[in-house]
C-alpha cells in the first residue's frame, strides 16, 4: 500500500528530526545558555539605568537580584540541566528559536524564525534552478556518452568529471567573480537585486541578471558529475535483454534510447537530481556567501561573523529539517516511480 | 588471508591498473605530492614558512601584495624583482672628532615597474646617525631620511628607506611637476618617484629612468667604540617568488607547499578511519541480521539524515576544534557513506557456502566477519577511500574559508580565507586566489583518478557496452 508506506516514511522522518534536534540541544546547550545569561545581564543593566534615582544602594541591589531571578525563571535557567535541554529541544521543534542578538530581518525584526524563513525561498530558488539546468545538460551529454561508451567524447568528458571532482564550488565562484565582474564587466558582483530594486518586469530581469553568475558557476562544476552518473545508469540499462530485443526488432536507435531505455532510467535519474539538491544543502551551501546571495548559506557566514548564536542554531535546525524533508520526499517519489514499493513488496 | 594472497592480489591489481591510463596519471600525481611533502625544505625559499606562517617578523623582508616573478615573461612592462646588494664601496673621514663613514651601494635599474621599497640592514653598536641619499643616473641627488639609531650593543636594525621618505619624494617630485598635477602627499609611492624621469608628469604618468643608481648611507659615529657592521641593502621587488606574496608579505608558494602535507594528512586520515568503520559496520550489520541489524540500520539512518557541512560549521564555531578534533568530527559523520553498499554486498557474501562451512566448524561471529567477510571487501574499501579523500579536504577547506580553521597550521582553505578577507578578489590578485584553490582541485583530481580507476576495475560492466 503506497499511502501506508508514505505515512510510515513521514513519521520516520519526524522521529529522526526530533532525535537530531534533541542531540543538537544537548551538544550546544552550554553555548546557548552562555548567550542567554549575557543577554539577561544586559537587560537587567538597561532596566537599572532607567530606575528611579532616589533608591538606596541596597534597594538597587535587591532589585537587580529580583529581576535577574525573574528572568532566569522566564528562561528556565533555574531548572536542572536535563529539563532545560528538553525545553530547548521542544522550542526548536516548534520553530521557536528566540530572538537574534545582532542580525535583523529585512523588516528589522529580531525573531530568528522570521529571519530564516526569509532566506529559505532564495536558497531553494538558486539551487533548484542550477540543478534543473544541470540535469538537462547532463541528460544530453550523458546519453551521448552512453551511446558511444569508450569513445573519444566519453573519455574526455569522463576526465572532465574527475577534474572537477574535488574542486571547491566557492573557489570557482571567486574566480568567476574575478573574471566576469571585475575583468569583463558583465555581471553584478553579488546580492539578490540592485539597490534600490526595480519594480514590475524589470525586477525579474534584474533578479535573473544577479542569479546568472552563481547559477553558471554551479552548472560549470555540477553537470559533469550529472552526465557521468546518467551515462552509467543508461549504460547499465542498455545492456539489458529487452533493449537488445528492441534493437533486433529493428527499432531506430532514437526510439530505443528515448522510448525504452529512458523509461527505465527515469526513477534513478529523478533520485539523482534530488540527491544532488540535497548534497547542495549538505555540502555546498556556503557557496552563497561568495556571491552574497542572501540565502541560508549566507546566513551562516553572517551569523559566524557577528557571533549570533541563536541565528546559528536556528539555521542549523531549519537546514536539518529541509534536509530530512528532502530525504523523505526522495523516498516517496522513488516509491511512487518504483512499482515494487507501491504494491508493498520488499525494497 | 595470508601474505602470499595479498601479494598475488596486489600483482593482479597492478596488472589491471596499468591498463587504465588515468589511474597511472593519478598515481604519478600522488607520488609528486608526496615528494613535495618530503623535499619541502629544499624547494621553498622560506623553509620555516609552515611553522611561522603567522609570525609577521619572519616575512618582513618580502614585498607586500606583488605578483610572481614569471609575469615578466608575459608582460610587456618589466617588473623589478627583489634584489639584495651586499657589495659596497666605503670611505671614511674625521669631521670635528666624529667618525663619518660613507657606504655606497650601486643598483642597476633596467625595469619599467620600480621596486616597492628599499631596506637598509646592519648590525651596530652605540648610537650612530645614518643619513641616506640617492644619486640617480641623471645626476640628480635626492636627500632621503635621516635616521638616528637608538643606543644598542651590536643589535640588528632594518630601516625602510623607501616607505619612510614620503616627504622627500614629494618634495623632489614637486620640483619638476606642474602644481595642479600633484597628488596628495599620503598617496605618494616614494620608489615610483625615485625611479622615474625628472620631468612633468612624474606624479601621475611617471616614465621609468633606467641606469645605475647609487644609494649612499652616510653613517655618523659619535662615540669612540661605535661601529656599524654587516651593512647591506635590499630592494623589495614589484614581483617576488614563484607565486607572489599576499598582503602580509607572506610568500604564497611556501604556504602552498606547506599545505600539501596537511591536505594529505586530513584527507587520508579521515578517509582511512571512516571507510574502515563504515565497512566493518556494514558487514557486521549484514552478518548479525535480525533485530541487531534493524537497530544498526536505525542508528545509520539518524547519521545519514544530518546535513554534514552545516553541522560541522556550527560545531567548529562553537567548540573551536584543532585540526585533529576536526578530523575526528568529520570521521563521526563520514563513516555512513559506504554502509549501504557494504551491507548489501555483505548480505550476498553471508549466503556463500564457505561462510556456512566455517560456521559449521564453530567459528565465532567476529572471526567470520574479520577473517572471511571484510577481506573480500578490501578492494572496494580502497576505491571508496580514494574517493572520500577529496571530500574531506574540501570540508576542511570550507571550514577554514569561514575562518574557523586551526590557526596553528597552514592549509589551503586558510590561505583562501585570508585572500577573501584581504580583498584579493576585488583587487584582482589572482596569484593569491588561484593557486590554493587549484591545489585543492588538483589533489581532488589525483584521488578521483585513482578512485575511478579502481572503480572501473571493480565494475568491468561499465567499461564499454
Amino acid at each position: 500500500m503506497y499511502w501506508k508506506y508514505c505515512v510510515g516514511r513521514i513519521l520516520n522522518g519526524i522521529v529522526i528530526y526530533a532525535i537530531l534536534i534533541f542531540i543538537f540541544s544537548t551538544l550546544f546547550n552550554a553555548t546557548m545558555e552562555q548567550t542567554l545569561t549575557a543577554r539577561i545581564e544586559e537587560e537587567v543593566r538597561a532596566e537599572m539605568m532607567s530606575l528611579d534615582t532616589r533608591m538606596t544602594p541596597e534597594e538597587v541591589n535587591r532589585y537587580i537580584i529580583e529581576r535577574r531571578a525573574d528572568k532566569y525563571r522566564l528562561y528556565r535557567l533555574e531548572k536542572p540541566t536535563w529539563k532545560r535541554i528538553i525545553w530547548r529541544a521542544t522550542n526548536a521543534l516548534t520553530f521557536n528559536f528566540g530572538r537574534a542578538t545582532i542580525i535583523r530581518s529585512s523588516a528589522g525584526e529580531t525573531d530568528v524564525w522570521t529571519i530564516i524563513s526569509e532566506c529559505i525561498p532564495r536558497t531553494i530558488l538558486l539551487f533548484t534552478t542550477a540543478i534543473f539546468i544541470n540535469i538537462i545538460l547532463g541528460l544530453w551529454l550523458g546519453l551521448k556518452k552512453a551511446q558511444r561508451a569508450g569513445g573519444l567524447m566519453d573519455k574526455t568528458t569522463s576526465i572532465g568529471t574527475m577534474i572537477v571532482y574535488g574542486m571547491p564550488s566557492w573557489w570557482l565562484g571567486m574566480i568567476m567573480i574575478m573574471f566576469f565582474v571585475y575583468t569583463v564587466k558583465i555581471f553584478p558582483s553579488g546580492g539578490l537585486h540592485s539597490m534600490p530594486p526595480p519594480v514590475g518586469w524589470a525586477y525579474y530581469i534584474d533578479l535573473l541578471h544577479h542569479m546568472a553568475l552563481p547559477v553558471l558557476t554551479l552548472v560549470v562544476i555540477g553537470f559533469w558529475g550529472g552526465a557521468f552518473l546518467i551515462r552509467n545508469i543508461v549504460l547499465g540499462i542498455l545492456q539489458e535483454d529487452y533493449i537488445m530485443a528492441a534493437r533486433a526488432r529493428g527499432f531506430p536507435e532514437r526510439k530505443v534510447l528515448y522510448g525504452h531505455a529512458m523509461r527505465t532510467a527515469a526513477p534513478p535519474i529523478v533520485t539523482m537530481a534530488l540527491l544532488s539538491l540535497l548534497a547542495s544543502v549538505g555540502g555546498n551551501i556556503i557557496f552563497e556567501g561568495i556571491f552574497s546571495w542572501p540565502g541560508l548559506g549566507n546566513l551562516y557566514w553572517i551569523a559566524i561573523e557577528q557571533n549570533d548564536v541563536p541565528v546559528l542554531m536556528g539555521n542549523l535546525s531549519i537546514t536539518t529539517a529541509l534536509y530530512i524533508g528532502g530525504l523523505v520526499l526522495l523516498d516517496l517519489i522513488y516509491g511512487f516511480l518504483d512499482p515494487r514499493i507501491k504494491v508493498g513488496g520488499r525494497r | 588471508m595470508k601474505w602470499i594472497d595479498i601479494k598475488t592480489g596486489l600483482q593482479e591489481f597492478w596488472k589491471e591498473l596499468k591498463e587504465v591510463k588515468f589511474g597511472i596519471a593519478g598515481l604519478i600525481l600522488l607520488f609528486i605530492f608526496i615528494l613535495i611533502v618530503f623535499i619541502n625544505p629544499y624547494i621553498v625559499p622560506f623553509p620555516e614558512g609552515s611553522s611561522r606562517w603567522r609570525d609577521i617578523g619572519y616575512w618582513v623582508d618580502n614585498p607586500r601584495s606583488v605578483p610572481p616573478i614569471w609575469v615578466n615573461w608575459f608582460s610587456s612592462l618589466k617588473y623589478a624583482p627583489s634584489l639584495a646588494v651586499h657589495d659596497y664601496s666605503i670611505s671614511e673621514e674625521q669631521i670635528g672628532g666624529m667618525k663619518v663613514k660613507e657606504v655606497v651601494f650601486s643598483y642597476n635599474y633596467s625595469y619599467d615597474i620600480p621596486p616597492t621599497d628599499i631596506i637598509f640592514h646592519c648590525h651596530y653598536q652605540g648610537s650612530p646617525v645614518i643619513v641616506f641619499s640617492m644619486e640617480r643616473p641623471d645626476n640628480e641627488v635626492i636627500e632621503l631620511i635621516k635616521k638616528p639609531l637608538p643606543l644598542s650593543e651590536g643589535e640588528k636594525i632594518r630601516v625602510a628607506i623607501g616607505r619612510a621618505s614620503k616627504i622627500e619624494a614629494y618634495n623632489f617630485g614637486s620640483k619638476f611637476d606642474r602644481e595642479d598635477d600633484r597628488i596628495s602627499r599620503d598617496m605618494v609611492v616614494p620608489t615610483k618617484i625615485f625611479f622615474s624621469e625628472a620631468k612633468v608628469g612624474i606624479f601621475r604618468n611617471p616614465i621609468p629612468l633606467k641606469g645605475v643608481y647609487k644609494v649612499t648611507a652616510m653613517i655618523i659615529l659619535p662615540g669612540e667604540d661605535d661601529r656599524v657592521e654587516d651593512a647591506h641593502i635590499s630592494f623589495l621587488g614589484s614581483v617576488s617568488g614563484l607565486l607572489g606574496t599576499d598582503n602580509s608579505r607572506r610568500d604564497i608558494w611556501s604556504g602552498i607547499a606547506a599545505g600539501v602535507k596537511w591536505a594529505l594528512i586530513i584527507g587520508s586520515l579521515t578517509a582511512l578511519i571512516s571507510v574502515s568503520v563504515g565497512v566493518i559496520y556494514g558487514v557486521t550489520s549484514a552478518y548479525l541480521g535480525g533485530w541487531q541489524d534493524a537497530l544498526m540500520q536505525r542508528i545509520f539512518e539518524i547519521f545519514i539524515s544530518v546535513p554534514l557541512l552545516p553541522l560541522l560549521i556550527v560545531m567548529s564555531a562553537v567548540f573551536k576544534p584543532n585540526i585533529w578534533a576536526l578530523i575526528l568530527m568529520m570521521c563521526i559523520f563520514f563513516w555512513v557513506g559506504p554502509v549501504k553498499t557494504v551491507r548489501s554486498i555483505g548480505l550476498q557474501i553471508k549466503e556463500e557456502t564457505f561462510i556456512e562451512a566455517s560456521r559449521a566448524f564453530g567459528a565465532s561471529g567476529s572471526r567470520i566477519i574479520f577473517k572471511h567477510m571484510v577481506p573480500l571487501l578490501i578492494p572496494y574499501a580502497f576505491a571508496m577511500m580514494a574517493l572520500y579523500i577529496p571530500g574531506a579536504i574540501l570540508y576542511e577547506a570550507t571550514i577554514s574559508l569561514l575562518g574557523l580553521g586551526d590557526a596553528t597550521i597552514v592549509t589551503w582553505g586558510q590561505i583562501l580565507h585570508d585572500a577573501m578577507t584581504g580583498g584579493a578578489v576585488l583587487q584582482g590578485m589572482w596569484w593569491w586566489v588561484v593557486p590554493p584553490g587549484l591545489s585543492i582541485a588538483l589533489v581532488g583530481m589525483t584521488f578521483a583518478f585513482i578512485g575511478f580507476a579502481m572503480d572501473k576495475i571493480l565494475h568491468p560492466k561499465l567499461r564499454t557496452r
